[in-house]
């Protein structure tokens, strides 16, 4: 079982943007107000050029760990590893909370007990002690769930829908810019989790372009959404913490169907769980490579991080605000190294030898 | 102690043998030749055909006076086509307790086995799990080599291999693996045949026994294997590429490598319009969804989630359920068991009591205790619609009953989110599954674009050129 | 070990199943079942003082027995410093748990419209159960009366009030209907304007003392109540959240028309009634250095019916003449320029000028906002067009 170019390209265009739907869309409009397009488009062509770069360092079919064992030696790249780990767990912490936010509103109709997320552990326990791999054929099924979710909801509420809301442009300044740049680096750390990823999959000709096309392509129906969502919550964007669960909520027709958004909400929920458990599973998978975990202890490993991860969730149970506005606001700069910087070291590393080599 | 070889002396060498078989329906019958040389016939009573034996055996070679008595020379003097030689006494005893008889003459250090076996079968009829209504009617029975001949006369090709295996230590059972030569990987044929012969049990009285041991998953809940009781289906799946394994004594073939899809697909497919049959393959998936799923739901939404069901249907079921004493999950648990028991029970029973058992499941159990109230009207409505649905792909009815209870001890656990939990949880273990080397979940994942025509949807077969690709066949194309 | 870590996976499958087993038997995660929720179909909020009187009108279960079903209705009030403590004086005083799920309506009372309804409808911006697609309304008198009322509509008040708030009545241009949604962005926008429609229930004419004891069991039976006929042709304006004014139904309907909504509503004028078949309204904001105003509608009419014999041929033609349609257009002006005025003078910015500003030129809109309507120069044009 191996993951193909195809089924990343499928993760690039449906499963990424779909993890950017839930907080993200109120923090936006918070931030840059109705210019909330402009930060989110920025980031999306920063990543995709980004996933280009990491794409084309996949052309050596080499993981991150045999990368840096090849450029550095065995334990500086264990080192690295490990502090990607650390980063991919850290990054993981924002979606798990989203994750139970969503849990909490679009599951109950009362505030139900702490104990029904935990389940989700259980769950990601499992899927992080699968092989990565196993993904792609996730992503398989999940990429068209996902399409199907999206345009559900934006067909949905397109009658409540004044895009004019949107206007005037930059009114927000570089101010509110630089704000939402700033606020959004917790939600696109795409280039992170594809480094993850390479050497796990063969590289095709064209990928690095097509996976940075593919990722514009699925950031085209994301920006779709954020201006949909402004367009239907105007100024009360800010109040709408889940935002993809509650921007449908206002077709007319709804009292004569019953609640049919909920099976595209259903649908996008179903698929975020999915990509929130991705940087755990990257984490155990890169752990697992780097130190050469016997195969019985992989499980564990997996265990093991679900349970810190619980542990994290529960401790952080009653502040939930904070800690998201401390991700977004004081520790987004730890997101750039590990998209950004550790990508285009690599690809200078890496790019270079192979220009001496040609 | 078993003899290791014969001695030439029919007396003996039959004594010998009829040691290791002393049951009383083995017979022994002596004759001698025009020339006075003495023959020794060991069969079992019920299952050789007497007459068939002596018109072709017996007679000619009690009229032989021929000098020559090597075996080859005596086989060209029997009647019987189907005519060889065994050396090894435990070989030929499993071949009389096969039916076939097995003889000893003077000198030979050979038995003669003659193929006159006569089992009895019952006719071919219409299977009962498998009933079309519109297409061939024609079943598998019991008998193996009935069955290879209903294929046999469906597949007039020399690619068409059939290769006889014996499973079993004591029931020495005959299993036929078939194959189309070139169309089928010969990969699944050597892994097909290498885990049949790896398999030491000693009786195999049903090819359901083979399953687990096909199985790459053996305590998986869903089926790797896949099973027909029709001919035609069983030749459409090796044109297809796939193997195919006939056992003696059972009318269930399997099929390897098995795709979750195939059961939503049938036999009349290609009797009706293409549209018909692609909208009847997602009323069956449709039809497979409610019944996992509804039962769930309907318990998520009273306790978890009311906003589920409009306001309306609320107040109806909330007025059904006043006063019944036990909580949502434990009610539709309870009626759902009752079905479960309902089933097993008028499958099990005679037909002309099954009647009277559904009348009394339906109108007895069902509305007394609506009116009692130990039950309110719309579970029996939920369970009963997810009863329905369950027959509508009948091949998966085990799984799919087993996956609605777990789905509703999730539901009744932590709502619509352990529902949808535990469909991720389904989901990933379907994708990963994969059998002879072919996943469980193609041609969705991972996908195969190609063979998309053929699932759910379902192309006219006039454009369905090649072979399913997710069996990698190394004969691509099927048609031009 | 290794044997040991090789059976764990199937020990901890049998654990988990064993604790899906525990809970789905024990079944409590703090969830409020279906038997212990009152599921409240509308809520009227009145303030008393500092406080607030919420009465939900629930829906409960029709009929005596198991196998039939129905809506019927019952009020509860609660009383509390926020509507949140309402809410909570309605579960202490009865067990049952109220949810605002299903929560469509909500009628606020005079003295509730009185002051900033933002006091109250807060609860409803702010919980994340009760949809935002809720319709708001304001009533004469008190909010408890109107939903507690017998509507000769309807068994239960909170839908006799919807069927007068649905898209069919919307068209007709007779009511102006609003959501949560759309009055908070109004009220947090740039304009702090916003309205609902504005709720007089009017006795039926006819309506024998007694009579209103259809109501269904389970509901509180008011044998002695009369039965009530609701109107919603007038709009409550709000500024800065407060009732600024009441638009006439005149009024309403040139609103309606500005907005674009009506389709097939009627317009009566000297002894006719024409119907408008098709409508465009706008209101543009003037590109001039001074703050102006213009409000625009185009109507496409037929003649429907009037109050005088017609010949055969008048009435296969239903065109209009040339003097009809100046009349018409001159009727329109007017109900046009009547609620401008109605609205320049309460201050409310009821057709989002200020927001048009704001988006068409953020510097102008810097400029201009503290300019009192009544100041803006307005212009309207209204256009009545008969078929050809």
């Amino acid at each position: 079982m191996k993951l193909c170019s195809r089924q990343i390209l499928f993760f690039l265009a449906a499963v990424a943007p779909v993890g950017k739907m839930v907080l993200m869309p109120a923090r936006l409009a918070a931030a840059a107000g109705n210019d909330l397009l402009f930060p989110a488009l920025a980031q999306l062509l920063v990543q995709a050029a980004l996933i280009f770069g990491v794409l084309l360092l996949s052309r050596r079919e080499r993981t991150l760990f045999s990368l840096l064992e090849g450029a550095a030696g065995k334990w500086f790249a264990r080192v690295v590893c490990l502090l990607f780990s650390l980063f991919l767990l850290f990054a993981a912490l924002l979606p798990v909370i989203e994750q139970k936010i969503m849990v909490r509103s679009i599951f109950y109709d009362t505030i139900p007990a702490h104990l029904v997320f935990t389940p989700f552990f259980l769950f990601s326990a499992y899927l992080c002690s699968r092989p990565l791999a196993a993904l792609g054929r996730m992503w398989d099924i999940l990429a068209p769930l996902a399409a199907v979710g999206i345009a559900g909801i934006l067909l949905l509420c397109t009658g409540s829908c004044d895009l004019a809301a949107l206007a005037p442009a930059g009114a927000a300044g570089w101010r509110g810019f630089g704000s939402g740049m700033t606020v959004t680096c917790s939600w696109f750390y795409d280039s992170a989790l594809l480094l993850g990823l390479i050497g796990r999959f063969p590289y095709r000709k064209g990928l690095a372009w097509k996976g940075a096309l593919c990722y514009l392509a699925g950031g085209a129906a994301l920006l779709l959404f954020l201006a949909v969502f402004y367009g239907v919550f105007g100024e009360i964007a800010v109040l709408q913490t889940l935002g993809f669960a509650r921007v449908s909520a206002f077709f007319r027709a709804l009292p004569v169907l019953g609640r049919i958004d909920y099976l595209f909400v259903f649908a996008l929920a179903f698929v975020m769980t999915f990509y929130v458990i991705l940087p755990m599973q990257e984490a155990v998978g890169t752990v697992a490579e780097a130190f050469g975990s016997p195969a019985p202890l992989a499980p564990l490993l997996s265990v093991g991080v679900n349970l810190a991860m619980l542990a994290a969730v529960y401790a952080l149970h009653f502040s939930p605000s904070a800690t998201v506005s401390a991700m977004t606001s004081s520790l987004f700069w730890i997101y750039p190294i590990f998209t950004a910087a550790l990508p285009l070291l690599l690809a200078l590393r890496f790019g270079r030898r192979h220009a001496r080599i040609s | 102690m078993q003899p290791e070889k014969l001695t030439g002396d029919p007396a003996r060498d039959g004594a010998a043998l009829r040691a290791l078989l002393p049951a009383q329906d083995i017979l022994t019958f002596r004759f001698s030749d025009a020339r006075g040389r003495a023959y020794v016939c060991l069969f079992a009573d019920a299952l050789t055909d007497k007459q068939l034996l002596a018109e072709q055996v017996f007679l000619p070679l009690s009229r032989y006076a021929g000098e020559q008595t090597e075996a080859h020379t005596l086989a060209q003097h029997t009647l019987s086509p189907e005519v060889r030689t065994e050396g090894a006494p435990e070989r030929l005893a499993e071949e009389v307790l096969a039916g076939n008889p097995v003889l000893f003459w003077e000198g030979a250090d050979e038995g003669l086995v003659v193929g006159t076996k006569k089992v009895p079968v019952r006719a071919v009829a219409e299977p009962p799990t498998d009933v079309a209504i519109k297409g061939p009617r024609e079943g598998f029975i019991e008998d193996v080599k009935t069955n290879t001949s209903l294929v046999r006369r469906r597949l007039k090709t020399g690619e068409l291999r059939i290769e006889m295996l014996t499973v079993g230590r004591r029931s020495a059972t005959s299993v036929a693996l078939c194959w189309l030569e070139g169309t089928c990987r010969a990969a699944v044929v050597e892994e097909v045949r290498d885990r049949l012969s790896a398999i030491d049990i000693d009786a195999l009285p049903d090819s359901s026994y083979l399953t687990r041991f096909l199985s790459s998953r053996p305590y998986s809940l869903v089926k790797q294997v896949g099973t027909t009781e029709k001919p035609d289906i069983f030749c459409a799946k090796l044109a297809e590429g796939r193997a195919g394994i006939l056992v003696d004594g059972s009318p269930i073939a399997l099929t390897l490598p098995y795709l979750l899809v195939e059961d939503f697909q049938s036999a009349e497919d290609n009797f009706v319009p293409a549209f018909r049959a692609t909208f009847t393959r997602f009323l069956r998936l449709f039809a497979l969804l409610v019944a996992i799923y509804l039962p769930a739901f309907y318990v998520a939404a009273q306790l978890f989630k009311l906003q589920l069901l409009p306001v309306k249907l609320l107040l109806t079921i909330a007025g059904s359920i006043r006063d019944i004493p036990l909580s949502p999950s434990l009610e539709m648990l309870l009626v759902l068991l009752v079905l479960e028991v309902l089933n097993e029970a008028s499958i099990r029973m005679p037909k002309y009591v099954g009647m009277a058992l559904s009348v009394v499941g339906a109108l007895v159990l069902g509305e007394t205790a609506v009116s009692a109230g130990f039950v309110s009207t719309p579970a029996i409505i939920i369970v009963a619609f997810s009863g329905i649905g369950l027959y509508a792909v009948p091949n998966l009815i085990e799984e799919t009953s087993v996956l609605r209870l777990v789905m509703l001890l999730a539901a009744g656990s932590v709502g619509t989110y352990g529902i949808v939990l535990l469909s991720a949880l389904v989901l990933v273990y379907l994708v990963t599954t994969e059998n002879f080397g072919v996943p469980l979940a193609a041609p969705f994942a991972p996908l195969v674009a190609r063979d998309l025509k053929d699932c759910f949807l379902k192309y006219n077969l006039r454009s369905l050129k090649m072979r399913p690709a997710s069996l990698a066949s190394p004969n691509k194309r099927r048609q031009t | 070990m290794h044997a040991f870590l090789k059976r764990l996976p199937m020990k901890l499958w049998i654990l988990l199943f064993a604790l899906a087993v525990f809970t789905f038997f024990s079944n409590d995660f703090a969830l409020v079942d279906i038997q212990k929720t009152a599921l409240v179909l509308a809520a009227g909020i009145d303030r008393e003082g500092e406080a607030f009187s919420l009465t939900a009108q629930i829906a409960v279960p029709k009929g005596t027995d198991r196998t039939t079903g129905g809506t019927s209705s019952v009020e509860i009030e609660g009383k509390g410093a926020t509507v949140s403590d309402c809410l909570t004086d309605i579960y202490a005083r009865t067990g049952w748990v109220p949810k605002l799920i299903y929560c469509d309506l909500v009628v606020l009372g005079e003295s509730a419209a009185a002051g900033d309804v933002f006091d109250c409808l807060d609860f409803f911006l702010r919980n994340e159960y009760i949809p935002d697609a809720c319709l708001l309304a304001a009533c004469e008198g008190s909010a408890k009366e109107l939903i507690s009322s017998t509507s000769a509509i309807d068994d239960t008040s909170a839908l006799a009030l919807e069927k007068l708030f649905s898209a069919a009545a919307e068209k007709s241009g007779q009511v102006m209907t609003t959501t949560l949604r759309e009055f908070a962005i109004g009220y947090y926008g740039k304009s702090g304007s916003g309205y609902m429609p504005y709720v007089r229930a009017e006795q039926q004419e006819g309506s024998a003392q007694g009579q209103g004891g259809a109501r269904s069991s389970g509901g509180t039976q008011q044998p002695q109540q009369e039965e009530k006929i609701y109107s919603a042709r007038e709009t409550a304006i709000f500024s800065g959240g407060r009732l600024a004014a009441l638009l006439s139904a005149e009024e309403t309907f040139a609103f309606s028309l500005l907005e674009g909504n009506v389709y097939a509503g009627t317009l009566t004028e000297g002894g006719k009634t024409y119907v408008i078949l098709q409508e465009r309204g706008s209101t543009q904001i003037g590109e001039a250095d001074a703050p102006a105003v213009t409000l625009r509608v185009d109507c496409k009419l037929q003649l429907y019916g009037e109050d005088s014999t017609s010949s055969p041929e008048r009435l296969a033609k239903g065109t209009l003449t040339d003097a009809e349609e100046a009349r018409l257009s001159d009727l329109l002006t007017r109900r046009l320029q009547a609620l401008w005025e109605r609205c320049a003078r309460a201050d409310c910015d009821l057709l989002f000028v200020r927001r048009s500003l704001w988006r068409a030129s953020p510097a102008r809109y810097a400029a201009w906002k503290d300019i009192p309507l009544s100041d803006y120069a307005v212009t309207v044009l209204a256009r009545a067009e008969g078929l050809r």
